[in-house]
């Protein structure tokens, strides 16, 4: 399944370097929230969502079909 | 959250936290090993220097063995062509400091006189180096091979 996040990113023409660099953290870091290896802080999620002009429920809100 | 730890920590979250367990997983195998000799010391009379070197040799094992096999030091090597670029860069860094070790060696102590001096020191240099080398070489792999699939 791919993430939500990553749709995002993809959508505004990000690569996972550029994300990260502009979140102060590690491409690496970026591709395990991407495939959910990783549970990010708050403040990461929020740096994340910004960028990504997304609101956290967008971001990372699992919805039940 | 600040402590004065945090300066030896990296800025990225997940390489944090990270560092945080190995370094805490160490401090309970080394209080593990304190036990441990404590307990050995009624059986075997090892002075207090060995116990301390011991101690201090098993806490750092433990950690950069973690660090190293976690591939998390290569953060952006994902790849072939970083990988390589990455594979020349531990080159250069091994023999920069093979080179500048011999040179500071000899202006200190002087070019050694007997031929065992000389074994002495390059068989020193010969394993660091390889040491060094080997251990950033399985690092820059478990890192590319991370990276690669988290692409």
């Amino acid at each position: 399944m791919v993430s939500k996040m990553k749709l995002a990113r993809i959508e505004k023409g990000l690569t996972q370097e550029q994300l990260a660099r502009r979140v102060n953290a590690t491409r690496q870091t970026i591709g395990l929230i991407e495939k959910g290896e990783y549970n990010p802080s708050l403040n990461l999620c929020i740096a994340i969502a910004k960028e990504l002009s997304k609101t956290l429920d967008d971001l990372f809100w699992e919805v039940e079909l | 959250m600040k402590s004065w730890i945090t300066f030896l920590l990296p800025n990225d979250e997940y390489k944090e936290k990270r560092m945080l367990y190995f370094l805490s997983e160490g401090a309970i195998i080394l209080m593990l090993t304190l036990i441990g000799m404590i307990i050995m010391n009624n059986y075997l009379k090892l002075d207090a220097e060995t116990y301390l070197l011991l101690s201090i040799a098993v806490f750092l094992f433990y950690v950069s063995v973690r660090y190293t096999m976690s591939g998390i030091e290569y953060t952006d090597v994902s790849t072939e062509r970083s990988y390589r670029k990455e594979l020349k860069h531990i080159f250069i860094r091994t023999g920069s400091f093979v080179s500048i070790y011999i040179l500071v060696y000899l202006i200190f102590t002087g070019v050694p006189s007997h031929k065992n001096e000389w074994i002495d020191i390059i068989g020193l240099l010969v394993c660091v180096g390889l040491v060094w080398f080997i251990t950033s070489y399985i690092s820059l792999k478990r890192s590319y091979k991370k990276n690669k699939e988290l692409l």
